[in-house]
């Protein structure tokens, strides 16, 4: 080869070079997002988005008819996609929505000549039966199962998409009517949930299995890139143009004054062009790359730097002043709870044919509850900062009872020993205990302490073993096949009502749904029934406590911790974080003070 | 007549090993740890691995000798129990790697260029091919949290380097005058492979199965500390582990203690290894 055509070569291979050394798109001068998530999304189907991570990526590449608004608490509703709220009949059971004509789905292969087509209100009447198609393999119609009239027969008739569902119509174009098959107060709520976001047929027929990685929505942002370690959004140009009005969505100046969040009044969402939202398991690395400045914005303190970091932790917390220059910070119970349940499937510990086993087995739950030791799994894994409150209803929903009898949050070793041996436990005949859990340092800590607790009330060591699972997803799973026999579980409030915890141990929410404890019992089948089609008031009040003390008495959770959320964020971002109720919907209002360079 | 007095190959590597200082001071700290995992076995001391005994993060003291980790738990007694942890693997290991490669690095030596040849010399090429740490973790999915996925795992690739040393030697040794004597008074070739050519593989294997311990103790660690490892009990690697998250709270114990338990072994195991392969190697025996 000549010198010269070794040049020419040489010129022509040079834009590939530069290529390979780049770290993937120019995002120089876009504004870019980087929150970060303790987990990652196993799949971004509505339908299966079941945690925090989907939802958190759902709810921006996808529409829901209604959401939370940005800033105001206590929790309240708004339209979303939905023009307004929904017209309710007198008697509860027929609602009609209207949706906003003119929103589109993003462009897409999916559709013909892949335009993004109008979205109608067929799209949301085909979202909602795809919970109860099977092969949808659903993880969120408990939400609705039994609720919607005709859905339970449409699903038998073989869930033909072709057949009107009579609980479920659009009646024009724009206009949606449920009908119930009895009152749900929390309907509204739902349907500003992941669980409930628009779908289009087109999509889910042409990405089959994986749709679960190709999500078409008409939300603020598309996917651009998707894998265990991130996810990356940019911006929906197609999105529509709703100024963001702070008087409405409930803008506090005594709140929010200091985080600089005035400056957004008027602006159109979604701010920012790109969102990469990184799920970082570890709590140090995520730290660290919060830390080091140009990486993520967004992230928790690990409980290991805490007092490196705060100069006071209660009742206020606040931070050091090394800290306070350089991060924003907010801090708050967080809107739900972690408890451990026994799965009551499992006839070594829960249910049995043989009744005085069962009795016995009983015993050995409370008994396991009595060496459970709250002071120091808050003191050692919440570093003191978690509440700990008796049962199911958490402190931040308003039937929540600060005179409750503490006592099934006693620590108590030698009154459990004393269970087991007036219930003929003995190491020899009592049964072998598997906690599961995610396979990381924490979850493995957790159980150690366990394991310790329960040598106190004389469990034999080799009778306890741990179940690691690689990832949450997986985890997860097995507790949907009810196949973990102690599960340490954390709930995140879908809607701030306490009947969202309640239905957590409703006997026809068993596994696959959201009952991992598979707990069955009439009385408390019963007053779920009552009280879910009731709207708040006294009465249902005392019937949620009368079915928090039943799941107590019945020894069938170990429950519970509400823990301290601490958030902090760079002062470049203009932002008011929240992790639950509003989940990832607030991504959309958030502002970088500086474009990439 | 003068006689000269016949001195057996074993006698006289041992003969040489005890000269060797380093050698012995090494298996003197082999042997150590060796002792403090039969005692654990034997249900001696280590036993309160799990126990909550003292407050979170206790300093060294009289009561905790190394501190307390996280959960109260004793340090020491952890690093002790791991001990126990380390030769369970390490010996299992060891052995079934080292019959196996043994066996089958002899039937393949014996019957070379044959398809038994071929079929093990693929086999092996395959095994070797494969990420170690993704071959375990594969393993370990596919046997659903059976508790010995990383043992059958370390076996299952570990067998392959003896496989291919005893393979050479018995190519060598069965071109032999006593493996020809055998052949030609029409002994099974089961009986010539595995009472005639086997034994005179011994010091391959023995060393061999030094150097496999060592490597299914780091393995051992290394999965553990991924999330891989042991399912049951502790071991140095769950707690460097631990310590990760512990070390930026200004927490060093748990992390020091596993690290140096961890070091020592190795060092004297590598050690150990060394000067049992010089004492070994017959061309220094006879020397």
């Amino acid at each position: 080869m000549s010198l010269r055509n070794t040049r020419l070569l040489f010129l022509l291979c040079l834009p590939l070079l530069l290529v390979a050394c780049s770290d993937g798109p120019d995002t120089r001068g876009q504004k870019i997002y980087r929150p970060s998530l303790g987990g990652a999304p196993t799949s971004l189907d509505p339908v299966q988005s079941a945690t925090v991570y989907a939802n958190h990526v759902v709810v921006n590449v996808y529409d829901t008819l209604y959401a939370y608004k940005y800033l105001k608490r206590p929790y309240e509703l708004k339209p979303n996609l939905a023009e307004g709220m929904p017209e309710v009949s007198e008697d509860g059971l027929t609602y009609i929505i209207r949706i906003q004509p003119d929103v589109h789905f993003i462009d897409d292969p999916a559709f013909p000549d892949g335009k993004g087509r109008e979205v109608t209100a067929e799209d949301f009447v085909y979202s909602m039966k795809r919970h109860f198609d099977p092969k949808s393999r659903s993880q969120g119609n408990w939400l609705w199962a039994g609720k919607i009239r005709g859905m339970e027969e449409w699903k038998k008739a073989g869930a033909d998409y072709a057949q009107e569902v009579e609980g479920l119509l659009a009646l024009d174009r724009y206009t949606v009517q449920i009908r119930l098959t009895r009152p749900f107060p929390q309907l509204v709520h739902t349907l500003a949930q992941g669980f409930s976001a628009i779908v289009p047929h087109e999509a889910v027929d042409y990405y089959g299995r994986e749709f679960s990685v190709h999500p078409v929505g008409s939300g603020p942002f598309r996917l651009q890139t998707f894998d265990s370690v991130r996810a990356v959004l940019v911006r929906n140009s197609g999105f529509r143009r709703e100024p963001i009005s702070l008087e409405f969505e409930g803008y506090d100046e005594a709140v929010h004054g200091k985080y600089g969040i005035a400056e957004i009044e008027g602006r159109i969402p979604p701010l920012v062009d790109r969102l990469e939202i990184h799920f970082i398991k570890e709590s140090l690395s995520r730290w660290n790359s919060f830390t080091k400045g140009d990486e993520i914005q967004y992230a928790t303190i690990p409980k290991e730097l805490l007092d490196e970091v705060l100069a006071k932790k209660q009742p206020e917390v606040k931070l050091k002043p090394a800290y306070a220059r350089r991060y924003f910070m907010s801090s708050g119970l967080e809107n739900g709870f972690v408890h451990t349940d026994f799965n009551m499937k499992d006839p070594l510990i829960g249910y049995n044919e043989d009744k005085e086993r069962e009795k016995r087995n009983h015993a050995l739950r409370c008994a396991i509850r009595y060496a459970w030791d709250w002071a120091e799994r808050n003191r050692t894994f919440y570093n003191d900062m978690g509440f700990v409150f008796p049962g199911i209803i958490p402190p931040v929903v308003p039937e929540y009872d600060p005179h409750a009898s503490r006592e099934a949050l006693e620590h108590n070793p030698d009154k459990g020993r004393r269970l087991l041996e007036e219930n003929g436990w003995t190491p020899e005949n009592l049964p072998t205990l598997t906690l599961g859990g995610v396979a990381s340092v924490d979850s493995r800590q957790m159980f150690e302490q366990f394991r310790g607790w329960l040598l106190r009330i004389g469990y034999p060591k080799e009778k306890i073993n741990f179940d690691a699972y690689a990832s949450f997803g997986d985890y997860n799973r097995a507790v949907k096949q009810a196949k973990i026999m102690i599960i340490g579980m954390g709930w995140g409030l879908d809607y701030p009502d306490a009947e969202n915890t309640l239905q957590l141990f409703y006997g026809p929410n068993g596994s696959p749904g959201s009952n991992a404890s598979n707990f069955n019992d009439p009385e408390y089948n019963r007053l779920y029934e009552k009280s879910s089609v009731m709207q708040p008031s006294l009465e249902r009040t005392q019937i949620f406590r009368r079915m928090n003390e039943i799941v107590l008495d019945s020894c069938v959770t170990i429950s519970g911790l509400s823990r301290k959320n601490i958030f902090l964020w760079h002062k470049d971002v203009v932002a008011f974080p929240d992790q639950s109720i509003v989940g990832g919907f607030y991504f959309r209002y958030v502002d970088v003070k500086e474009a990439d360079r | 007549m003068e006689t000269k007095e016949r001195t057996s190959l074993w006698a006289k590597a041992w003969y040489k090993f005890r000269r060797d200082r380093i050698g012995m001071v090494s298996l003197g700290v082999v042997l150590l740890y060796l002792v403090i995992a039969l005692g654990v076995w034997l249900g001696l001391w280590g036993q309160d691995w799990s126990s909550i005994e003292g407050p979170m993060w206790a300093p060294p003291g009289p009561e905790h000798w190394l501190g307390t980790n996280i959960i109260g738990q004793d340090i020491f007694e952890r690093a002790i129990y791991s001990t126990r942890t380390a030769f369970d693997v390490g010996m299992v290991v060891a052995i079934l790697s080292t019959l196996l490669g043994g066996l089958l690095g002899a039937l393949s030596g014996y019957f070379a260029n044959s398809w038994v040849d071929e079929l093990i010399l693929w086999l092996m090429g395959v095994l070797d091919a494969i990420p170690f740490y993704l071959f375990v973790a594969a393993l370990a999915y596919a046997l659903q949290g059976n508790p010995y996925a990383m043992h059958i795992a370390m076996i299952a690739t570990f067998w392959t380097t003896t496989s291919r040393l005893v393979r050479g030697e018995v190519i060598k040794l069965k071109n032999f005058e006593f493996v020809e004597a055998a052949r030609a008074i029409g002994l099974p070739q089961r009986l010539i492979i595995f009472r005639h050519i086997t034994p005179n593989t011994f010091h391959i294997l023995l060393v061999q199965a030094t150097i496999v311990f060592v490597s299914a103790i780091k393995s051992e660690v290394i999965l553990s500390f991924l999330g891989l490892g042991i399912t049951h009990g502790v071991s140095w690697g769950l707690m460097i582990a631990e310590s990760t998250q512990e070390v930026q709270a200004g927490h060093f114990s748990n992390f020091v203690t596993a690290s140096t338990f961890l070091f020592v072994l190795v060092m004297a195991f590598n050690m150990f290894s060394d000067s049992l392969q010089d004492a070994l190697d017959p061309k220094k025996v006879s020397a």
